[in-house]
Order: structure tokens, then sequence, then C-alpha cells
């Protein structure tokens, strides 16, 4: 595997618009914007102890990107592996209202939804970015 | 009585996690918006006491993309209830060659495999609610 790889692992949490933005943000990331460097780790399966992505996790830097302050997706990733390299919550950037909206399936994004992913995307890219500059 | 439960894997890797998680979506927020609902799977999987909280002792229908199962583990694990579990390779296995899209996006056939899976899932909510409804 490239040396150069980071994990990012996306909350995707079902009650939430935050939810869809983030896994929808990590997908862009990782299909798109940064297609060479970035891996996606499924939580899930990562918690139920799936081997690759826990190797994974505990070989190579990874982002958590959580919808809101719980932080799910990092504090697994911690209990799992110890540390992340950096997080995105994304209540921080787009707000609390925004990201706790029940507009959830991709169904219902619209466009002014679309640019809250572009945005955070953007933000997770930057963190990519600054590890792999390291 | 409380709330079914519809509980999905949302996995980001392959179409069939964003399948499971939209067909989840399907059954709380259109289909059976007063029987149903939602719990981040996310959430659960921490072990937290206020996520445990969510699904302890509640009746639970999971909807996993894959054979790994992980949302139907994770609540079990987590004290749910799980009287139902659903895995989106099944559905696939009844539309073969079918392109269902991408874990970022659905095509219409992939759409339409998601319309089906939550009208059973709806239906077996109903059942389930009128058969704790009969027991007391």
């Amino acid at each position: 595997m490239d040396e150069k790889q980071v994990g990012v692992i996306s909350c995707s949490g079902e009650e939430c618009l935050g939810g869809t933005i983030a896994r929808l943000a990590t997908r862009k990331v990782m299909e798109t914007l940064r297609p060479d460097n970035v891996v996606t780790l499924c939580l899930p399966l990562y918690i139920a102890g799936g081997d690759e992505e826990r190797d994974f996790a505990n070989e190579y830097p990874v982002i958590s990107v959580d919808a809101c302050d719980k932080c799910c997706a990092k504090r697994a990733t911690i209990k799992y592996s110890g540390a992340v390299k950096d997080s995105l919550v994304l209540s921080d950037l787009l707000g609390e209202d925004v990201v706790l909206s029940k507009i959830v399936s991709a169904r219902d994004l619209k466009e002014e939804h679309y640019k809250m992913i572009d945005e955070s995307a953007d933000e997770i890219c930057k963190r990519v970015d600054r590890i792999l500059a390291e | 009585m409380s709330k079914v439960k519809v509980i999905a894997c949302s996995g980001i890797g392959k179409a069939m996690g964003l399948m499971a998680r939209e067909a989840a979506l399907q059954v709380t927020d259109k289909l059976s918006p007063d029987t149903t609902e939602t719990v981040c799977l996310a959430h659960i999987v921490t072990g937290d006491a206020e996520a445990a909280k969510k699904v302890e002792g509640c009746t639970c229908i999971t909807v996993d993309g894959c054979p790994a199962m992980c949302a139907a583990k994770s609540v079990e694990q987590a004290g749910g209830s799980v009287k139902a579990k659903y895995r989106v390779i099944d559905e696939m296995r009844n539309h073969k060659g079918v392109d269902a899209g991408t874990g970022t996006a659905l095509t219409e056939d992939g759409w339409q495999i998601v319309d089906e899976l939550a009208g059973r899932i709806s239906e077996k909510a109903a059942e389930l609610i009128k058969g704790d409804l009969n027991n007391g």
C-alpha cells in the first residue's frame, strides 16, 4: 500500500442531516478530491472487529468526521485504535441547528445541502493535506 | 408502547450500505413515521449508557448491507430485542445483474429495490406492533 494513505472515518449518523453530510463529504474526498490518498473506514465494521479496518487504523493516520458533539466516530476510533490524527465536528462548522435537522435521506437533499457537503469535504481535505505534508 | 426501532448499518464502502440506510429512512420518515423511528448506529456502538437506553429491551428491526451484519450484532450487543434482520445482499440476489449504484448515489433501479425492501420492513413493523398489542 502507498505510504501516503490517510483513513477517514465518518459517523454517518441516521438521526440527523449531519450524518448524511458527514457520509457524503467523506465519500467525495475519497472518490473525487483525494482519491489516491484517502481510504474510508466503515465505522460499524470497524467496531464489530473488522480486521482490515482495525489494522489500517492502527497503522495509518485517521481523521474522524462527526455530525454532532457526541463525536461517536472519534470516540470509537480512540477506543479501538488509541488515537485520531485529526477530527472534524460538523456542528462546529455548519451550526448545530443545521446538522440536527431531520432531513436525512439523500432523496431530500437540495442545492444548499450539497454546498454544505462541498464545504465539509474541503475541510476534510485541509486535514488530509496537513497530514500528508508532515 | 414505544416505537419500533429500525436501525441500518449505513456502511460507507458500498451501495448496499447506502441502500440499507435509505430503506430504514424510508420506513421511519415516510412509510411508518408514527410507529417506527431510527437510532444512530454510531451512537449505539460507542457503548454509552445513554445510547443503550435507546434500544435496551425495545423491539428492533435491523437493516444491514452485507453479511457482516454489523447493525444486527451491535444492536443485540446493546440489549435491543432484534425481531427481524434484513440484508440488502439478499435483496440483490433477487435482482441479479442490476446496477444499483454506488455508496454515494443510487441508480433508479437501486432506489426501486430500496422502496421494495422498505415496504416489507414497514409491513413487518406493523406486524410486530400488532403482536405486541395482542400480547398485552
